[in-house]
């Protein structure tokens, strides 16, 4: 991987994303589960849990890469905008640094939606084992 | 950047990748000396400091450096060249 290298991918926070994040993490916080509760705090319906983009993130770095000898070593992110059930989401990805002495990369990211607004950027920093 | 800035620096670094603010390094601390200074937290002292320096080292002159003045001394060796 070499500095400026750009990566793309597509994500859907689809019904089974959102069922299979409440089902393995029990996070029933009604910010996320209830329209009602969440148009009465002024959202469009029911906020999708932030961590399923670190899950996408997850899958980028595992998947989506040209090399599976990799590892997370650290990340952060910023939530701008909610998400929606069955958004679709861009995601971007370029690589800002590389550090050869250590063998890690570090990605600067966003996710977008499809109003091109970004609903969350960071950094994750990666090794390669 | 004098030796005793730079070792000042590296400390700080320290200070905030190891999350202790009792570290005090000097020329002679090695990983034996401060329990958290394990390889995971060295990856993140090396990015750290070559982050800060603006320099950028080889895996092998890393793994050259036995303690923290073997350290500093490659970083003012790459900033007078």
């Amino acid at each position: 991987m070499l500095k400026g290298q750009e990566y793309t991918q597509l994500f859907q926070v689809t019904d089974k994303v959102y069922n299979g994040f409440i089902e393995t993490f029990k996070d029933t916080n009604p910010l996320h589960t209830d329209d009602l509760f969440a148009k009465e705090k002024s959202f469009s319906g029911k906020v999708m849990h932030g961590n399923i983009l670190n899950g996408f993130l997850s899958y980028f770095i595992g998947e989506c890469l040209p090399q599976k000898n990799v590892i997370i070593q650290t990340q952060e992110i910023k939530y701008n905008l909610p998400v929606y059930l069955n958004d679709k989401l861009n995601f971007y990805a370029i690589v800002e640094d590389v550090f050869e002495s250590v063998n890690t990369v570090e990605f600067k990211f966003y996710f977008s939606n499809e109003n091109n607004k970004k609903v969350a950027k960071g950094k994750i920093q990666i090794g390669i084992i | 950047m004098d030796a005793e800035k730079i070792l000042k620096d590296v400390n700080e670094i320290f200070i905030d990748v190891l999350d202790n603010e009792d570290i005090v390094l000097t020329r002679e601390s090695s990983a034996k000396d401060i329990e958290e200074w394990d390889s995971l937290n060295h990856i993140q002292l090396v990015v750290a400091i070559e982050k800060h320096f603006k320099q950028r080292f080889t895996s092998s002159e890393i793994q050259n450096w036995k303690n923290v003045g073997e350290m500093c001394d490659a970083i003012a060796a790459k900033q007078n060249q």
